[in-house]
């Protein structure tokens, strides 16, 4: 398999890379799983309850859980992943808010003890944003979050082959010939966790052009999102098939530094709505009409919360005149608008081109600041103005299936300097966004959605430039690939 | 010459020693931060910043500095950022793709290359120096992965003759590393062949037009005599001299092929390391090569004392 981007980091909850995710699902399991309708199932709970006042849920591990090393899964191993986990994750440090106790009471039992009941805590062990919470040994999950655990040995359905381990080249999976696999059948993330093949490559092949070609050699069986000028190659080989596996795909959208001008004014963020036009910039960065769609709700397209509340009067975008009037308005006065340009991801580089010359266009003195994607990573951090090696207007992805998780997603928060890069605060819209985890049913947080989403389109903290599908390519022979997001998981899959 | 070798041998470590502060900086003064880069994209800067401190990139940087020089002292090149794995063992993984390519190339080129130079000086001006001519342009100005893409789609893809990509390493077997080899040494090895071939022409002719060629000649030397026990040797030198100039480039500059026919090497490790901000890595491997780079000069120096007897140290 080729898989998009390199396995730089091994540990899970260290990094939010998708690919370290992809290997937490390969090697380690979790507590509880979503399965393809985004329910949450137990996964390493066999059963589960919770007390009438909901302040204390009791877990039971299932049976037949044991670790690569030949050691038994026990709930200390899941206490401490919990607690290392809850030092980073957004959800994880709510359930360590509220957490009175988490605590093992037997080998294969342990409880959370609430001060005051969770709604949703079920929910945000299932979490579908990155970092998962995957359960370790309790001597690697004793280390501090910021620690790298090295040691790759999980309970999940794949072992590590730590003597093939080629970093940067190739890393090899093997069955777990031990591992018991629930009895319900495979459904998302969650049910019964069978692994068809004896061993799992990941090559590390960079250039996407050779990685096509040993796609059609033969010499590999899967493709991780290819370019999209490979598509029509892929369609016209017999052997070779595309295939959606996440068809929430990503969101594309731009952050806007609200701690410098001229995005400190509400008018200038509001301005940049009116310009962008998603119908073009979206087809910039996926050229494919096929695999691009506009979106308006900050919740995302088709998910459970995705609504029109507030966006109405910007809807369509592409807008110059009004554009430009908003920034006047704003008391623009030809500050240097800097945008952040990864020029090796091509088709975020390509749409900040494109943004620059439109803001050029209505006059505002916008400028690129080329870097490889690490520079990025590392110049978003900085919140002081542009003259001090700061930035205006960050360009990224976010998976769509995190847009329905404002506890999880920390680009759905708004809690200022302390918060996602962009740093919005809307102390309105926070308080909102703390009584998500204590509304008990969709219909209600739905509701709750459409009042957060008003205020967010008031402030405009970011502004979307359309979702994107990237389809993978797969020789014919492989099968049964299951198609979630946020992850691609190994088992169930078969070659013949 | 001993002492020659020896005041080599001790500049080799005047260099490494230079290289070792220069690349130091220089990679600590550039932007980018591989705590962010761990992190990953979801990270909140709170993360981030726990990883910086984690990882000891908060340290004074004459502190930083002082631990990796004495660490590269008692021979310890540290660990990766990102896998924790010691330069070393991740250097030493990559080794053997990189130097196979690279000597299967510097043969192909050498041999292929000086033997198309030599015919073309003995028949100049006429069909194979003209054609000769031709290919040294192409073989300027294609650029190697172009060559590799043809290779790739003629020999791999439409006829299947060979791999599209990968390395075998030799101990799996002699016939497989070769096999993997072919295609990536053809592509490496058109520029060289090109540029050898035109060094090695150069060479030669300048040296048909000496004297002591004229009175070969007039002596009674065949041409197989003239060509190769006179004129071959005394244009050595520039040949020998640019083989190992491009021997020491070839080294470092094999990255694109590499890259194009997927071979686990050096040069793919420290791009990567580059583009991760991996510090150790790309620290490691430059002291490494700044060293075979003046030990590769010093054997060709000392090569030229085969070549010439006049050349004494």
């Amino acid at each position: 398999m080729i898989k998009s981007g390199d396995l730089r980091v091994f540990d899970p909850i260290l990094s939010t890379a998708t690919i370290t995710g992809d290997h937490g699902y390969a090697i380690y399991d979790t507590l509880f799983a979503l399965n393809s309708k985004f329910t949450p199932q137990p996964q390493m709970v066999g059963k589960w309850s919770a007390s009438d006042d909901k302040k204390t849920y009791t877990f039971e591990l299932r049976n037949g859980l044991g670790w690569h090393d030949g050691t038994p899964v026990t709930a200390a191993d899941c206490v401490a992943s919990i607690r290392r986990w809850g030092q980073v994750a957004p959800g994880g440090k709510l359930i360590m808010a509220r957490a009175k106790d988490i605590s093992k009471k037997d080998e294969q039992t342990f409880t959370i003890e609430l001060k005051e009941p969770l709604g949703l805590l079920i929910d945000v062990l299932a979490n579908l944003a990155n970092p998962f919470l995957f359960i370790m040994r309790e001597k690697d999950a004793s280390r501090p979050a910021t620690e790298q655990v090295t040691a790759n040995i999980g309970s999940g359905p794949f072992k590590f082959n730590e003597a093939l381990a080629k970093p940067g080249a190739s890393f090899t999976y093997d069955r777990n010939e031990k591992y018991v696999p629930r009895d319900d059948p495979s459904d998302g993330f969650a049910g019964g966790k069978v692994v068809n093949v004896d061993r799992v490559i990941w090559e590390n092949i960079s250039n996407p052009q050779t990685a096509f070609a040993a796609l059609q050699a033969g010499e590999v069986d899967f493709l991780e999102g290819p370019p999209a000028d490979l598509y029509p190659a892929v369609e016209s080989d017999p052997n070779l098939a595309l295939q959606v596996l996440d068809k929430m795909g990503w969101v594309n959208l731009l952050r806007l530094n609200c701690l410098q001008k001229p995005f400190d004014n509400v008018k200038a963020r509001q301005a940049m709505l009116y310009l962008v036009d998603q119908a073009v910039i979206a087809r910039v960065i996926n050229p494919d009409p096929k695999y691009s769609h506009p979106v308006t709700s900050m919740f995302g397209n088709d998910t459970l919360y995705s609504n029109d509340e507030n966006t109405g009067w910007y809807k369509k975008g592409g807008d110059p005149e009004k554009a430009k009037q908003l920034f006047k308005e704003g008391g623009y006065a030809g500050e240097k608008v800097v945008i952040l340009q990864p020029t090796n991801l091509m088709g975020l580089s390509n749409a900040a081109q494109f943004l620059a010359a439109a803001l050029r266009k209505i006059g505002i003195n916008a400028e690129l600041a080329p870097s490889d994607w690490g520079g990025v990573v590392t110049r978003r951090t900085n919140k002081g103005s542009v003259e001090e090696g700061g930035w205006s207007i960050l360009i990224t992805g976010v998976p769509d299936s995190t847009l329905s998780d404002p506890i999880g997603a920390p680009w759905l928060g708004a809690e200022g300097d302390k918060g996602f890069f962009g740093w919005p605060k809307i102390d309105e819209y926070e308080a909102l966004r703390a009584q998500w985890a204590d509304t008990p049913t969709v219909a209600e947080r739905q509701v709750l959605a459409r009042k957060m989403q008003a205020v967010w389109w008031d402030y405009v903290p970011t502004v979307l430039l359309g979702q994107g599908i990237t389809p993978s390519a797969r020789r014919k022979t492989l099968t049964g690939l299951i198609g979630m997001p946020g992850a691609l998981p190994m088992w169930n899959m078969q070659k013949a | 010459m001993a002492a020659y070798i020896v005041r080599r041998m001790l500049s080799t470590i005047a260099v490494m020693a230079m290289v070792g502060i220069f690349i130091f900086l220089l990679l600590r003064l550039s932007p980018g931060d591989p705590a962010a880069i761990i992190a990953g994209d979801a990270a909140t800067p709170q993360m981030i910043a726990g990883i910086r401190e984690q990882l000891g990139l908060n340290d004074p940087l004459p502190a930083q500095f002082l631990h990796w020089a004495l660490g590269i002292l008692s021979g310890d090149f540290g660990g990766s950022i990102f896998t924790g794995r010691p330069v070393l063992l991740l250097i030493s993984q990559r080794l053997q793709p990189t130097i196979s390519l690279s000597i299967l190339t510097m043969i192909v080129s050498v041999t292929v290359g000086v033997a198309f130079g030599i015919l073309a000086a003995w028949r100049v001006g006429g069909v194979f120096d003209r054609t000769l001519a031709a290919f040294a342009a192409l073989g300027f100005s294609v650029p190697v992965f172009v060559v590799g893409y043809f290779l790739i789609y003629w020999f791999a893809i439409s006829v299947r003759w060979l791999p599209v990509q990968g390395y075998q390493p030799v101990e799996h077997g002699l016939g497989p590393w070769l096999v993997h080899l072919i295609l990536p040494t053809v592509a490496l090895s058109f520029p060289y062949i090109a540029y050898f071939a035109r060094i090695t022409r150069a060479s030669i002719l300048e040296v048909l037009s000496e004297d002591y060629m004229r009175t070969a000649a007039a002596k009674g030397a065949s041409s197989y005599s003239m060509l190769f026990h006179h004129a071959l040797k005394n244009a050595g030198v520039p040949i020998l001299t640019v083989i190992g100039i491009s021997f020491a480039y070839l080294i470092s500059g094999v990255v694109i092929t590499e890259t194009v026919f997927n071979i686990p090497g050096v040069g793919r490790l420290v791009v990567d390391a580059i583009n991760n901000r991996d510090y150790p890595i790309i620290q490691g491997v430059l002291i490494l090569a700044s060293g075979l780079y003046v030990l590769v000069n010093l054997a060709v120096d000392l090569t030229y004392t085969l070549i010439d007897p006049r050349i004494r140290y």
